[in-house]
């Protein structure tokens, strides 16, 4: 009884105390509304038209709602092919990710070998380099190779080059996530008589699964929103992701003056991630500092 | 163990391999390329002429070059006293038992998952449109029809431009890192605190902030971390060919290597592998640096 009314205490607003806090409610109000005033903004122009944006109407639609500009920047304006190139990229780099980082980072975690350290360290050191170190040699061994004349060989390399720069981190991850669980279900499945590999496949990967979802978020979004290394290696339309293709639409827009089809092609590229965070936006802060710490 | 050595390396080898060829190997190439003078990056290795460390000395004696040393520099440092300011700030704020704690913090998160494309689209064709841009209207709702009539990506403003903009985009990641380090500070330590008579800003400036040194090690990593390839920005912010207001090294690399821009009077991959060793070396003093002056969370808690 007595422990009801207690929280029934501290759930009513004590004034004195909000007062208090009022400068700090201010301020992030403000830098609150300014990012949604931002987004919203964009979101609006995007069904407004070109010349009502101009006439600083794009929060009334006078014209009303135009989502042809969507159909517009998706088809002639080309945001299909991006859109569908980044999704298989970001799908495909993800899964291959998971399956190539969580047993690494398994043994890593859980067993002493020569080796063991350096590895590590050789991850975490790589997080810290910049893509240029890497990019050059990269570039020659790819050019030289004949792969940038066909389009499906592109896509692998690039593929290839997501998973790559995104192994340490991945890893690294995943491994300090396999050292938090408890070697008690590993030693049960041996005396079983089960199998090292298949104990991991069938009990400690299904057990990570947490783990695993959250770096998949990060690894999709970073994918996603990847920009420097798609400049580079991809060098046709047909191979662009979204970030390179909406560079590529922006600059031929400004001649255009569309507008509002540029600023549909924007929430366009920006919407999958924007999705994605708004139903696991706690699962990815979370994760953030997770990655770092580790 | 000896039935677990197949599976170690068969774990391991997939990750390892790759780790090999997309990082170890093109950073040896990277390095060895920085003393060569080379004519086109593809070129093999025969046909490389060694120079020495001549790729640096005429970066060095290159205004462009210096220019954007120049410029992330001031990225490096006026930005980061911005966003670690500002990022403790709000992380304090968020901390000090604030409703809709979860919500806001959503918010000022926000910008880090959105493209750097279309965040920077959004700034330069929607914030700082001189014909319906959110600035302009708002500082002539505010009176200030002077300041309203600036041209913010004007080449005499658009440096800060771009760094306001940058910045606005990096706060919500480091205020989530300072956060996890104000919530780990035990409640407890506060509570004596203010028995013992000090007072909030004293708590702040002789608990919370010694506190958190660990942390801020942390965040100067990953703001450097990120200001080394910074790239995308610049690339917005400049019309097509280089701006020198806001040209980087990187941006000069990629100029140098694989456009034709109005900066390129020599070509020469040898620079590009020269400035991406002098930015690795920059993280790496950075690193250095931070670790000698800043010992890990000397203080248990």
């Amino acid at each position: 009884m007595s422990k009801n009314k207690e929280k029934k205490v501290r759930e009513k607003i004590n004034w004195k105390k909000e007062a208090k806090l009022a400068p700090g409610y201010i301020v992030i109000i403000l830098w609150v509304l300014f990012t949604l005033m931002l987004l919203g903004w964009i979101i609006a122009a995007s069904l407004s038209t070109t010349g009502d944006i101009f006439a600083g109407k794009a929060l009334k639609f006078p014209s009303g709602l135009h989502f042809e500009n969507y159909i517009e920047a998706w088809g002639s304006g080309g945001v299909a092919t991006f859109f569908m190139n980044s999704l298989m990229y970001s799908i495909v780099s993800c899964i291959l990710l998971i399956l190539i980082c969580a047993p690494a980072a398994y043994v890593l975690a859980r067993f002493t070998f020569l080796g063991n350290k350096i590895i590590q360290t050789g991850f975490v050191s790589a997080m810290g380099v910049p893509i240029t170190m890497i990019v050059l040699p990269l570039f020659c061994i790819v050019a030289n190779m004949g792969i940038l004349n066909s389009i499906v060989a592109s896509k692998v390399t690039l593929m290839f080059l997501y998973i790559g720069i995104n192994i340490p981190y991945t890893t690294i991850f995943l491994l300090t996530f396999f050292a938090n669980l408890s070697r008690t279900y590993e030693e049960a499945a041996a005396i079983d008589g089960c199998p090292p590999t298949k104990t991991f496949w069938k009990i400690m990967f299904p057990m990570a699964q947490s783990g695993i979802v959250t770096v998949t978020i990060f690894n999709f979004i970073n994918i996603w929103n990847e920009y420097f290394l798609s400049l580079i290696f991809a060098n046709s339309d047909a191979l662009r992701p979204v970030a390179v293709g909406l560079y590529g639409m922006l600059q031929s827009m400004q001649y255009t003056g569309n507008w509002s089809g540029m600023f549909a092609a924007v929430v366009i590229v920006f919407l999958p991630t924007f999705i994605l965070y708004i139903f696991l936006s706690e699962k990815i802060i979370g994760g953030v500092t997770g990655g770092i710490k580790g | 163990m000896k039935k677990n050595k197949g599976m170690i390396v068969g774990f391991l080898a997939p990750a390892v391999i790759i780790f090999l060829i997309v990082f170890l190997y093109p950073i040896v190439r990277t390095v060895m390329m920085s003393l060569y003078k080379i004519e086109a990056v593809t070129d093999t290795m025969d046909l490389w002429t060694f120079v020495g460390v001549q790729n640096y000395q005429k970066l060095f004696t290159t205004a462009i070059f210096k220019t954007a040393m120049m410029n992330i520099v001031k990225i490096w440092l006026i930005g980061g006293i911005i966003v670690m300011v500002v990022s403790l700030f709000f992380g304090v704020i968020l901390t000090s038992g604030i409703r809709g704690k979860k919500f806001f913090r959503a918010i000022i998160y926000l910008p880090n998952i959105v493209s750097a494309v279309a965040l920077a689209t959004m700034w330069l064709q929607y914030v700082y449109s001189p014909k319906f841009g959110l600035l302009k209207s708002v500082l002539n709702a505010l009176g200030l029809h002077k300041l309203a009539q600036t041209q913010w990506t004007a080449p005499e403003n658009v440096f800060w431009a771009l760094l306001l903009a940058y910045c606005f985009g990096m706060i919500g990641y480091h205020m989530l890192i300072w956060m996890s380090g104000i919530e780990r500070i035990s409640p407890d330590l506060y509570e004596a605190a203010t028995i013992d008579g000090a007072n909030k800003p004293q708590q702040f400036r002789y608990m919370t902030l010694p506190l958190l040194k660990g942390v801020f090690k942390t965040n100067i990593t990953m703001w450097t971390v990120s200001t080394a390839a910074f790239f995308v920005w610049s690339q917005l912010f400049s019309s097509v060919t280089a701006n020198r207001a806001t040209i980087v090294p990187v941006q000069y690399m990629y100029m140098q290597i694989f456009g034709a821009g109005n900066a390129v009077t020599e070509r020469n991959a040898g620079y590009g592998a020269a400035i991406g060793i002098i930015l690795c070396l920059c993280v790496v003093l950075v690193f250095t640096v931070c670790n000698k002056f800043i010992k890990d969370d000397d203080l248990e808690f």
